[in-house]
């Protein structure tokens, strides 16, 4: 017992100590200027040793898993190193990072959810740049724009891990039964969800789901808002939800959300949103080939009956467009000590195996990054991509032709903060709760995301 | 009298009320059980069937084996348990020692923890969090017991104190002429003879940190240290929002806290009356 | 750290001032270096312009009050707060009271042990598990509820429990009612027990009612038990976070955001700790002062009792 107490005396006592030097000041560390300096690349250097801490948003199993494989393999390639695998919901990955400036907890490698996340992360100053990691697995591989997007005065933040992007993605089953063909215009998809809806048998058309947590608001306004060659930036990178192609949009949703999509949804995050196709409650869904896997899991029985086609245009003879392309980037951290085993563990994760390993954890839904791997032949021998090779060339050409939301106007903190703050999705709740006007409403979220950018972009 | 009490048209209310008042309270716990134990394609096809055509352990499988809650189900004894331990000792010798050497202060002081208490633990998570990181406790469960200390302490003193002041002080000075030392009064006299009032607090304490939800939340962050809420929270934003296996891992937390309760329902009821009251 | 050393060696001497310390010198610390340094350390950022991603601020003054003062959802979420705290108080009170006087008119042994356990377990769920356990049967699409209430035709269609604006605060209060009531139940059943049984007896010598043995008997021995629960209570459910953090987040449009998840939004999400630490300021002090209002009262009624 006594031994007991002078533990928790002596606990509580630096405590105290401690605190009474940090208290004002914060942090100093990650103030340091990113100690990128040459170091010598991995396997020459000889032998690596350190801990590092890799966080990831991949909290599926075969993802995690395969991300696990790589990493033992690794560690046990070079008994020196350790590393430190920390998962988190893809919700909670910016608020924890965000935190992590603060509280210090920061990783040395990480995921971002998107290449605007990046941007964010390089306006609060916490990256160090990758070239020389992108360069030593071949700076060519990579989509020039994706790398574009995550370059700032000469230096590339992130490297693209893979690829995908937003498509329309439909039940064959359904639409034959009611004689639909597959909407190719806005006006078309919304009468084939109203067509669908059937709450009685637990169907719906189209959910719509609002979570401030999350950001289907944004991206489902800005599909709507491309489709119609406008964008919701301004060229000096304001907001701008109050064109009036952006409360038409608006109104579009929430008709749809009125319609078509289960009451709850109004509260859902991406996951719970894409649950719904899964377990086929929803007859249409906006989503990249990640669709697959989840259907997969969920009903396998509807799996030969799910495909989809690119996103609805404003007319029918428009041109084609993609609004929303993603490349999950990994970054390395400035306050990491051991730049050198980031790079040499990022390099070893890209080798053709590993890589080829971690995308067969998710087929179709996660695309190579990495020009090449899909002509592979071991990545073609995969059942699920030959199965779905249509619906990932449909994705893939949305790949090519996309940015991330609000990229139109190049890479900017904005474009970040426009779906990372919930801004939008309140806009969207409180339309539909309160029954605000959309006007007044949209001016608001307008005025609320530009005072955000003011404070929030250095 | 007993007797014409139990047909008296209260005592059938009484009855009417408590068994309605079981029913609310347990079905959750049962449907909690039964859906851990559904497939997933069944809870979604019958959401009233109140039993699973077919039973399986397909849900736990998942969250014990392949998602791995045996490593939180470890992190979150070890913290409730460290948190129980010291908060209970160091709340013991506070509230012996506030009615033993400090009883007029003792009233004041109480009031300050009970104060305390008060504090929204939303204000206090920023400061903690910038002080675990210059300790370098971040992301450590020991940075959770020591916060963990900030709710349990003051409301063990608090507790402990009502329980202490039922100790006479005769029994001490007796030991004392024995020659035992102040601590040796404490830990052979005192505290045996408040050793329910103990129990109970010790109980509180232990629910308290088992169940805690932000700290763990926001000062951890590794996968490996989070405790079992906050594994259950994330598994609520996986890839893939599958009730079954959050209803499965719902009942793993769940479960050892209403085994333990069953157990010791005797011991919790005096609580509050027995230890705030005399 | 020089008190321990000195305690040691004075251990045996009666009362010393050294013994004194050893013994609330622990929980003093707790108290300064967990609450006291972080309550200074947040009045501080709650003047200045701190926010999650820098590490560098300066002072505002009195800034982030004037704008949290005039935010129209400070005010809905401080609404929010006092309709989660009062209905949620008073209704574990009532349930929680009338099952411990119906408790203690049960005589059957058997029963009465039963009843204890199953309306305590409530009580021993764990936040996330009440979370996820009432979010599965109020889900509005597979949910148990609403789909027996649609299928026994009392409602038309599916009932949204936890999306619709109106519903959503009721709602929360009724989980949260579930959850504490037990507490009361069980602390004021104790309490009962220690009523001595003459005082029931000479009440009926006496001929009064049993409203009258409950007005003059009962509800003057434990109203202090009472009084300190409804103390307790109140502090923990105006803070609480937890529930509906896990259960809506404080949606759908902020019709469930209470205090504490306006101050996760503000502080976390927001990342604007400045403004979330003055906001949390202002909770603290509005709970102070409606504390000091109830000890005010329980004091009275202690110093009765004596």
């Amino acid at each position: 017992m006594k031994k007991l107490l002078s533990l928790s005396l002596a606990a509580a006592l630096s405590v105290s100590l401690l605190a009474g030097c940090g208290g004002g000041g914060g942090t100093a560390e990650t103030d340091n200027p990113p100690a990128n300096t040459s170091f010598q690349p991995a396997g020459e250097a000889g032998e690596l040793s350190g801990e590092i801490t890799f966080w990831h948003s991949f909290t599926q199993g075969a993802r995690m898993e395969a991300i696990q494989a790589a990493a033992d393999q690794f560690m046990a390639d070079n008994p020196g190193v350790t590393i430190n695998i920390e998962t988190m919901a893809w919700g909670d990955f910016n608020t924890k990072w965000n935190a992590g400036i603060t509280t210090g907890d920061l990783p040395d490698i990480s995921t971002a959810q998107n290449t605007g996340e990046v941007v964010e992360m390089l306006n609060a100053g916490v990256l160090v740049p990758m070239d020389s990691t992108i360069d030593a697995i071949g700076r060519d591989l990579f989509s020039e724009n994706a790398l574009a997007d995550m370059s700032m005065d000469g230096a590339t933040y992130g490297i693209p891990y893979y690829s995908h992007a937003q498509v329309m993605w439909y039940r064959t089953d359904l639409l034959e039964q009611a004689g639909l063909e597959v909407p190719t215009t806005w006006d078309e998809f919304y009468d084939a969800a109203v067509a669908l809806t059937n709450p009685d048998e637990g169907l719906y058309g189209c959910a719509v789901s609002c979570s401030p947590n999350d950001l289907l608001c944004t991206r489902y306004l800005n599909y709507y808002v491309r489709s119609g060659g406008g964008s919701l930036l301004n060229d000096d990178l304001t907001a701008n939800l109050t064109s009036d192609l952006a409360i038409e949009g608006i109104n579009y949703w929430v008709n749809m959300y009125k319609n078509c999509s289960p009451a709850e949804t109004i509260n859902y995050t991406v996951n719970d949103h894409a649950t719904l196709y899964y377990q086929g409650t929803t007859a249409f869904d906006f989503n990249s080939g990640f669709q697959i896997s989840g259907v997969e899991s969920n009903r396998p029985d509807l799996l030969d009956y799910i495909s989809c086609a690119p996103l609805p245009k404003m007319n029918e003879d428009d041109p084609y467009y993609s609004a929303e392309a993603t490349h999950i980037p990994l970054v390395t951290w400035a306050n990491s000590e051991h730049p050198e085993i980031c790079q040499a563990f990022i390099e070893y994760l890209y080798q053709t195996d590993n890589y080829l390993d971690f995308l067969a954890a998710v087929p179709v839904g996660m695309l190579p990054s990495i020009k090449g791997i899909d002509q592979n032949e071991e990545y073609l021998s995969n059942p699920t991509v030959q199965q779905f090779s249509d619906e990932a060339a449909i994705i893939t050409q949305a790949v090519e032709e996309g940015t991330a939301i609000g990229f139109e106007h190049g890479p900017s903190a904005q474009a970040g903060l426009l779906t990372s703050q919930g801004v939008i999705e309140e806009m969207f709740q409180d339309i539909i709760t309160n029954g605000t006007d959309v006007e007044t409403a949209a001016k608001a979220a307008e005025d609320e995301l530009n005072e955000i950018f003011a404070t929030m972009v250095a | 009298m007993k007797k014409l009490r139990r047909f008296s048209p209260g005592g059938c209310f009484s009855y009417v009320y408590l068994i309605v008042l079981s029913v609310l309270c347990i079905f959750p716990l049962i449907w909690l059980l039964v859906s851990a134990f559904k497939s997933s394609g069944e809870m979604l096809a019958n959401p009233t069937k109140i039993l699973p055509m077919e039973w399986t352990l397909e849900n736990f499988h998942t969250v014990l084996v392949t998602l791995g809650f045996t490593t939180n189900i470890k992190n979150s004894l070890i913290v409730a348990l460290c948190t129980t331990v010291i908060a209970t000792f160091i709340s013991a010798l506070a509230a012996y020692g506030i009615i033993r050497f400090f009883p007029k202060l003792g009233n004041i002081m109480t009031k300050i923890l009970i104060t305390t208490y008060m504090f929204p633990s939303i204000m206090l998570v920023i400061p903690y969090a910038v002080v675990m990181n210059v300790l370098h406790l971040t992301n450590t469960r020991i940075a959770l017991v020591l916060v963990y200390m900030s709710f349990s302490v003051p409301y063990a003193v608090w507790m402990l104190v009502g329980f202490f002041k039922t100790v006479p002080i005769d029994i001490e000075e007796s030991g004392r002429i024995d020659g035992a030392n102040r601590f040796q009064v404490f830990t052979r006299i005192v505290l045996p003879l408040v050793r329910p009032g103990i129990v109970s607090t010790a109980i509180y304490v232990f629910i308290n940190a088992w169940n805690e939800f932000l700290y763990a939340l926001l000062l951890v962050s590794s996968s490996e240290k989070t405790t079992l809420s906050v594994a259950v929270k994330t598994l609520e934003g996986a890839d893939i929002l599958n009730w079954g296996s959050m209803m499965a891992a719902s009942a793993i937390v769940v479960l050892p806290s209403i085994i333990f309760f069953c157990i010791i329902q005797n011991k919790i009821a005096g609580g509050l009356a027995d230890g705030a009251v005399k | 750290m020089k008190i321990p050393k000195r305690t040691l060696r004075s251990g045996g001497i009666q009362g010393s001032r050294a013994t004194r310390w050893i013994f609330v010198g622990p929980a003093m610390l707790v108290v300064i270096c967990l609450l006291i340094y972080p309550l200074l350390s947040t009045l501080m950022y709650s003047f200045t312009n701190k926010t999650m991603i820098r590490n560098d601020f300066d002072v505002v003054g009195l800034q982030n009050y004037i704008d949290i003062l005039t935010d129209g959802d400070f005010y809905s979420a401080f609404g929010h707060t006092l309709l989660w705290t009062l209905f949620s108080v008073l209704g574990q009170l009532i349930v929680g009271f009338i099952g411990a006087l119906a408790l203690n008119r049960v005589q059957n042994k058997v029963a009465k042990n039963l009843f204890r356990i199953f309306a305590i377990i409530p009580w021993a769920f764990p936040a996330i598990a009440t979370a996820m356990t009432w979010k599965w049967l109020l889900n509005g699409i597979h949910g148990f509820v609403p789909t027996l209430l649609r299928d026994l035709g009392i409602t038309p269609e599916l009932i949204q429990f936890l999306s619709d604006k109106n519903l959503v605060l009721p709602t929360l209060i009724f989980i949260n009612i579930w959850f504490g009531a037990p507490l009361i139940m069980v602390n004021v059943y104790a309490a009962l027990q220690t009523i001595p049984q003459d005082q029931y007896e000479a009440a009926q010598i006496d001929g009064a009612s049993s409203w009258q043995s409950f007005r003059y008997v009962t509800a003057p021995h434990i109203r202090t038990v009472v009084g300190l629960l409804v103390v307790l209570r109140t502090v923990w459910v105006f803070n609480n976070f937890d529930i509906i953090y896990m259960i809506t987040g404080g949606g759908p449009a902020g019709a469930s955001t209470t205090m504490p998840i306006f101050i996760y939004d503000t502080g976390w999400t927001g990342r604007l700790v400045g403004k979330a630490s003055a906001a949390s300021i202002l909770l603290l002090l509005f709970l102070v002062i409606l504390c000091v209002l109830y000890f005010t009262v329980i004091n009275r009624w202690e110093k009765e009792d004596k």
